[in-house]
């Protein structure tokens, strides 16, 4: 088994823990998470930070991974099916274009990501609020 | 302040704020300063960990912080516990300050949170007199229609007793999400271009007309607590919201009132959802893009004490999704403006150059360093970033602290005959947020699962004729969800606790969306009534919690074993 170690920083609060993982690259899954030696979490974690990855191996407890574009395409409450990527794209890019066009760009709400994406997410989508669409409509949830 | 200087503090005020459940690792170092000898004080409804190891619990009603921040700032008043040098050379508006804490006498707060006078006279003596002390507050704190003006009270103490500017001292919010901290650095908020630069300065506008080529709007956006009102019940086509593009969230599963965010979603003309999982707002999706997750991507978080660190792509995402950037980037040239990025250290370079107070943290020196506290304003390797936010000086324009504090204001729904208990949520120490990550990790899953518990006092449990175990029927005028009773001396008469991240036993049925914190619009979610009820037939209550639970999974596209993968 080929594996690989990679230092990540914890995912599930604002403590900022640093985990070391060990990776079977043959695979591509986690082997194991152990502590790294951070600033804040000083070479501990909680649960979840050790057990808190097997979500990536897709398990199926709760819901499941998405892996494909989908689109309603009959409307509001029709079923979903999935499309490319291309479709998906030039389907949201027409939607808000026009929306843009009727109602003007404040009718437009984006939000950003407190959890998973990290910083160049939320940067680029606030961009894309401000820039692209032109509205200053976009917040996250740090009220809730 | 950082998370390790926690362990140094002398004492502590820990306020709203139960670690032990939300952030076990900095739990760990409030225990540790316990060990080295430093002093507790615990402002909890809930005997929390940190109410156990406590000195001194301040076991208050909920919905009455600040009458208990006024009242100890009152008692180091009227006993000269005061700093004098200390507000004379660096605080403004002390008078005012001391106009509105004189009628919040220790007896006078009793009243209101139900504390004996004497044990916040003593509380507040330990406060003033310690060489340095900590406060660290959490969402007990934040989540009120009042809460800003708790911040500045505690704030105004930490200020009348010169606990800034010092090791283990000042006033801390200990966040909850993993990046919140991040969203509002990068600007992802109404008000606030990237490095808090607000909208309607115009030099910032100017700056960043320049830096992304278009034409910006100065005015303030929308909060994302005021979409339901700006979709249901806004009359100014002006003003009216038609399309929520949702990225990394499920505001119908976390928000308040979710019947209301349900209504919502249905009435939006176009909503689109990217995310890593099947979730509640998703069954509302008109469009849905799938992303990658944490360890499938690059970039950096914002730890709470302002500290940026990287996290890494760990393993290989399904080849058939794409980051959340990248998504972005592809609509936005779609729709006629481009971007483009080859990887996240080109995004991040381009944001540190717009933010003076982050231009200095490049990818490089949080490599070498681990982590980057900003302000870290030059690139020069020897700029490591900034510890104490308030070192010397305040970070105001005049460099003084500013006193203030208000008049308490209740919480807006209070108990009642038919609903004759207060209802407030709060965390699960093995699961995260909405539970799409944790709830599908079956090591965390074996450690609680749903319908979840509400925390109940043995006293209100024994009046209703419930036990430990039994599931109960949890109600208000805004909706209704069933779970298992926690009899629990931990918590008061007449006050309930849910945790946040059950789907079945869903607390955001009953909390309320209406009354924001008028400065952060923040929902009240520690404070509503609720009435629970015995249920008879506790079998059939069984089957539907079990129905729900399948009826919801196979909703999510979880394929039932014996059925057709």
């Amino acid at each position: 088994m080929a594996t690989k170690q990679v230092q990540t920083t914890c995912a599930y609060c604002g403590a900022g823990c640093q985990i070391m993982f060990t990776v079977d690259t043959d695979k591509n899954k986690i082997v194991n998470a152990v502590p790294a030696k951070g600033r804040t979490n000083d070479g501990t974690l909680c649960l979840k930070g050790h057990y808190g990855w097997d979500f990536i191996n897709d398990p199926q407890i709760l819901t499941k991974r998405i892996t494909k574009p989908m689109i309603r395409k009959g409307g509001k409450k029709s079923a979903l099916t999935e499309v490319s990527w291309d479709e998906a794209i030039k389907y949201v890019a027409d939607r808000l274009t026009a929306i843009k066009k009727e109602y003007g760009p404040d009718s437009i709400m984006c939000t950003g990501s407190a959890r998973g994406p990290g910083n160049e997410a939320n940067y680029i989508m606030q961009k894309f609020a401000r820039a692209c669409i032109g509205t200053n409509n976009v917040d996250h949830c740090a009220r809730v | 302040m950082g998370v390790h200087e926690i362990e140094d503090a002398k004492l502590i005020f820990n306020f709203g704020y139960n670690g032990a459940d939300s952030h076990p690792i900095v739990q760990r170092r409030i225990v540790r300063a316990k060990q080295k000898g430093a002093t507790i004080i615990c402002a909890d409804p809930r005997v929390t960990e940190a109410a156990r190891i406590a000195d001194v619990h301040l076991q208050l009603k909920g919905g009455t912080n600040i009458a208990l921040v006024n009242a100890m700032c009152n008692v180091i008043y009227n006993e000269g516990l005061v700093d004098q040098h200390f507000i004379d050379t660096m605080s403004v508006d002390y008078d005012a300050f001391v106009e509105i804490i004189k009628k919040y006498t220790p007896e006078y707060a009793e009243t209101i949170c139900k504390v004996p006078a004497e044990l916040i006279r003593k509380a507040a003596r330990m406060y003033a007199k310690a060489p340095s002390a900590m406060i660290l507050y959490g969402m007990g704190v934040c989540q009120f229609g009042q809460a800003v003006d708790v911040v500045k009270a505690l704030g105004s103490l930490a200020l009348m007793t010169g606990n800034y500017g010092k090791p283990a001292s000042g006033i801390g919010p200990v966040r909850g999400q993993n990046n919140v901290q991040g969203a509002c650095d990068m600007g992802a908020l109404p008000n606030n271009y990237p490095g808090y630069q607000n909208v309607t300065n115009p030099d910032v506008q100017a700056k960043f007309e320049k830096a992304w080529g278009v034409k910006l709007s100065n005015k303030v956006g929308v909060p994302l607590t005021h979409v339901p009102q700006r979709v249901l019940e806004e009359k100014d086509p002006a003003k009216k919201l038609h399309a929520y593009y949702i990225f990394g969230e499920d505001p119908a599963q976390s928000d308040p009132d979710v019947a209301e965010i349900r209504e919502t979603l249905e009435k939006l003309d176009f909503v689109i959802v990217q995310d890593i999982f099947m979730n509640k707002t998703a069954e509302f999706a008109d469009v849905i893009l799938p992303s990658t997750s944490w360890n499938e991507h690059d970039g950096v978080y914002s730890c709470c004490d302002r500290g940026f660190q990287r996290i890494r792509k760990v393993v290989e995402p399904p080849s058939t999704v794409k980051t959340d950037w990248e998504i972005i980037c592809e609509i936005s040239t779609a729709m006629g403006y481009k971007m483009k990025y080859k990887n996240t250290e080109e995004i991040w370079n381009e944001l540190i150059d717009l933010c003076p107070n982050f231009a200095g943290a490049t990818y490089e020196k949080i490599e070498k360093y681990g982590c980057i506290q900003w302000p870290c304003r030059s690139k020069d390797m020897n700029d490591k970033g900034t510890v104490f936010l308030h070192n010397g000086k305040f970070a105001t324009a005049d460099g003084k602290g500013k006193f203030y504090t208000a008049e308490w204001r209740p919480p807006q729904e209070l108990e009642n005959e038919e609903y004759p208990l207060s209802f407030s949520t709060v965390r699960e120490v093995g699961h995260y947020s909405v539970r799409t990550m944790t709830g599908n990790c079956r090591m965390l899953r074996n450690l609680e699962d749903e319908p979840g518990w509400i925390q109940m006092n043995p006293a209100d449990c024994e009046k209703l004729h419930i036990k430990h175990g039994d599931l109960v029927k949890v109600m208000n005028k805004r909706g209704w969800c069933i779970t298992r009773c926690n009899a629990t001396e931990r918590v008061a008469k007449g006050a309930t606790y849910m945790t946040y991240q059950w789907w079945i036993g869903c607390c955001n049925e009953l909390t309320i969306g209406s009354n924001l914190d008028p400065v952060s619009n923040t929902p009240e979610y520690k404070y509503c009534n609720c009435r629970v009820e015995k249920i008879d037939d506790q079998a059939a209550a069984w089957d539907y919690v079990n129905n729900e639970y399948k009826d919801l999974r196979s909703r999510m596209g979880i394929k039932m074993i014996g059925e057709e993968a």
